[in-house]
């Protein structure tokens, strides 16, 4: 998997470089054209506006953006940290492998922007919620991939090993840690970004200072430039800490960091469901004694702090209940008009694209390094700017669910594209076989692995693209009743709200991998093992 | 500095159902070299793995000088070479042979890694990374690795097995010459017949899998062993008999079409 990604970097750079700046240039006149044509319509500041604002504003933005970068920083930090200790304990305990990923599952599967309001309650107006919540933005993309690149390796290394009565801590420590030192930076590139996303969105929530507070401020106010110009400089932001990353890992890495990061189709062999079942009741478990523990530990108000029994008890017991239910059965109804369409959109477009694309090598190799570089933007940043543009409707809702998913699908698409077995490819040439034939028979089979690994890896992303949006901008569905429960201070449907869609998150990715399991037994069992 | 080897009615069956290697008695001579010849797939690896104590014997037990592998293997007393020659890509030549030592815990002395480097005739290259090296400098280096522990036990799956021919008649020239001087226990596993005759005091002959021995073979040469034997009427003499018991073991375990 590390060999056909390219280095976003120096072929970005380069590219840049070398004269390909004539589109990009020609995309910004064509910006500032149409955002003279729709002056009126306060949709689209021009980027002569943009700069003009940012140069009036530059204190303001430079102090906003010093406390976000100062937040995501130390969540970068502490959620990697965190990512690195569960992997490690994963690979020197297997037997913890399954809770480890299920429970990291679950709560990657917490929607932030209810999570955040939490976090502000327990921990107060301070940075604290913000750091929490960037750190929750990127330990799954951090721990999964190490997982996988802790594993990735000749089985004689490990034999090497045991053949001098060594066990799996001195395995770890001479073969595995440096052989997973790429699928880490791979997984850091992935992090710097979502870790400033996940700062943004814990200031959405009530922090005093910071981007996502001028962004809130920016929206109320309807002020064009100063959204737009913030989704700029968060985007410049994310896309130079990707690159910066890289960058630095070009100094100590041999080989190119791996471009998929999802983990293989969860273990579930023909006949074992009972260990199946088994171990999910496993996750169920440990996932409600954590929550009754941190509660207890913590010795947080009852009032705002919620344990299982109080979720069970309002959403069964309650003389409210029913209503409770319905509430929420009614809202996730809504959200899933969106969340089903954009989540399918995204996928079939970045396939599709990423189809046409290798139908034309000559693009296909500077698509490459420009996707995994735009898979960087924090596209929830942008979700005021897609409000604008496209209104508060649901087609506005339906594109950046669809736009988020899109990226990542892509690039997962393409690479497996080219990954395509040479010889294979060789042998359809012998037959004069063309690149669409190719494509049919050989190429889309090739991908199927990675674009299921996307599919998976994007439902907790489009689920948290579509609360994002319903929070901040239209109003409806669950994120809305997120937002609606937090300011009322109606906890029981808060965690309620948390609890349902972290199960429904989490049930929905199990999903996929199923349906990835039946698809791969057909066109690639080697997979499976 | 070697050490006898007893397999006593070892036997592993892969799942529940694939039957690798057949129960097997067999004793290997302390300070011998034995070359373990089959068809490629019948099990020979596995019995080589059981002896490391890599693989768990579905039945039977092996012995070395008296103990289970595992106590072996916490000595580090035995070494291993693989087909793919296994090398950190991040390591140079010189750190790859001092891994063999940290994780045998022994002192790394410099001047007899020098020395190893030297005797596998990769001078000049103790600095290098892997990926800069031939493939048959790469066998060398992992060879000097299997070597720098000074096991009592060395175990070879196919160690010349994964290049081209003429550098690997080089190898077999270059390298048995050290650790034949030293006396270890070897056990060589190969399905190339004339190495295994050139290397070896005796070749086991296996048949396809499930492993079963088909002939127990004396290979009665001189040693050293000198490139030119190899063009000697006795030298032929034994690689036809090993040859007849492969061709004999494959018809009676395949029915023809498979062969």
């Amino acid at each position: 998997m590390t060999t056909a990604a390219a280095f976003a970097t120096p072929r970005l750079l380069s590219g840049v470089l070398r004269g390909s700046l004539l589109g990009p240039l020609a995309a910004i006149l064509l910006w500032e054209l149409a955002a003279h044509a729709l002056t009126g319509a306060f949709v689209l500041a021009a980027p002569s506006a943009i700069l003009v604002y940012l140069s009036e504003n530059w204190a303001l933005m430079g102090r906003a953006l010093g406390v976000t970068l100062a937040n995501a920083g130390a969540g970068f930090l502490i959620g990697n940290l965190a990512a690195i200790v569960l992997a490690t304990i994963a690979i020197v305990l297997p037997r913890s492998d399954a809770l480890i990923r299920g429970l990291a599952l679950l709560v990657f599967c917490l929607p932030l922007v209810a999570t955040g309001p939490i976090l502000r309650v327990v921990f107060g107006p301070g940075p604290w919620p913000q750091i929490i919540l960037a750190a929750l933005a990127v330990y799954y993309t951090t721990l999964i991939p190490l997982l996988v690149g802790l594993r990735a390796l000749p089985s004689g290394w490990l034999d090497l090993v045991r053949s001098y009565g060594r066990g799996r801590l001195a395995a770890l420590v001479h073969v595995r840690a440096m052989a997973a030192l790429p699928y880490l930076i791979a997984g850091l590139q992935i992090a710097a970004p979502a870790a400033f996303l996940g700062a943004m969105v814990g200031e959405f929530t009530g922090a005093e200072r910071g981007m996502g507070v001028l962004t809130i401020r920016a929206m109320r106010g309807m002020n064009v430039e100063m959204t737009w110009a913030l989704a700029v400089v968060a985007t410049a932001v994310a896309v130079i800490g990707y690159l910066v990353i890289g960058w630095v890992a070009r100094w100590f890495l041999r080989d190119e960091p791996p471009i998929i990061l999802a983990p293989p189709p969860a273990p579930g062999r023909n006949g074992r469901w009972f260990a199946a079942l088994i171990n999910g009741v496993v996750i169920t478990c440990a996932a409600l004694l954590l929550w009754w523990a941190g509660l207890k530990l913590l010795n947080l108000n009852p009032f705002f702090a919620k344990g299982p029994w109080d979720v069970v008890t309002a959403l069964f017991t309650a003389p409210d209940a029913a209503e409770t239910r319905s509430t929420l059965a009614g809202a996730l109804g809504e959200t899933a008009v969106f969340l089903v369409p954009g989540y399918l959109a995204g996928l079939l477009a970045g396939a599709a694209l990423a189809m046409l694309i290798i139908l034309v090598p000559a693009v296909a190799g500077t698509a490459m390094p420009l996707a995994i570089a735009l898979r960087s933007v924090p596209i929830i940043t942008t979700a005021p700017l897609v409000v604008l543009i496209l209104g508060r409707g649901a087609l506005g809702t339906v594109v950046l669910v669809a736009i988020m998913v899109f990226f990542p699908t892509f690039v997962a698409c393409l690479h497996g594209l080219r990954q395509a077995p040479g010889r294979i490819i060789d042998v359809l040439n012998s037959y004069a076989a063309g690149p669409f034939e190719q494509l049919i028979r050989v190429r889309i089979p090739a991908m199927l692995p990675a674009f299921f690994a996307a599919a998976r890896m994007n439902v907790p992303a489009s689920v948290l693209a579509v609360t994002v949006v319903e929070w901040l901008a239209t109003g409806n569905g669950i994120g809305s009743v997120m937002a609606l429960s937090a300011s009322l201070s109606d906890y029981d449907m808060l965690w309620s709200a948390v609890a349902v869609v972290a199960i429904l998150s989490a049930l929905g990715y199990a999903g996929v991998g199923l349906l990835e399991r039946k698809v791969l037994r057909a066109y690639a069992p080697e997979q499976l093992l | 500095m070697s050490v006898p080897v007893v397999c006593a009615g070892l036997a592993k069956t892969f799942g529940g159902n694939v039957e690798a290697v057949r129960p097997t008695d067999l004793a290997f001579a302390a300070g011998q070299t034995t070359a373990l010849v089959g068809p490629s797939g019948c099990g020979k690896s596995t019995l080589l793995r059981m002896v490391a104590g890599l693989e768990e014997p579905s039945s039977g037990s092996v012995t070395i000088d008296g103990l289970p592998p595992t106590d072996i293997l916490r000595k580090a007393g035995l070494s291993i070479a693989f087909q793919d020659p296994s090398l950190l890509p991040w390591r140079s030549v010189r750190k790859n042979i001092e891994l063999a030592l940290d994780l045998a815990r022994r002192p790394k002395e410099a001047r007899k890694i020098e020395q190893l480097i030297h005797l596998v005739g990769l001078d000049g290259f103790a600095d290098t990374r892997p990926a800069e090296l031939s493939g048959g400098m790469r066998q060398r280096a992992a060879i000097a690795r299997a070597l720098a522990t000074e096991p009592a036990l060395l175990l070879l799956d196919e160690p010349f097995g994964a290049v081209d021919e003429l550098t690997r008649q080089q190898l077999a020239n270059d390298l048995p010459g050290i650790w034949e001087a030293s006396g270890t226990t070897t056990l060589l596993v190969t399905h190339s017949v004339s190495e295994a005759v050139m290397l070896s005091d005796r070749v086991v002959v296996l048949s396809p899998r499930p492993a079963r021995i088909v002939a127990d073979i004396a290979v009665n040469l001189p040693r050293p062993r000198q490139p030119d034997l190899a063009r000697r009427p006795e030298f032929a003499e034994i690689v036809d008999e090993v040859f007849a018991a492969l061709a004999e073991g494959i018809a009676e375990t395949l029915p023809k079409a498979a062969q």
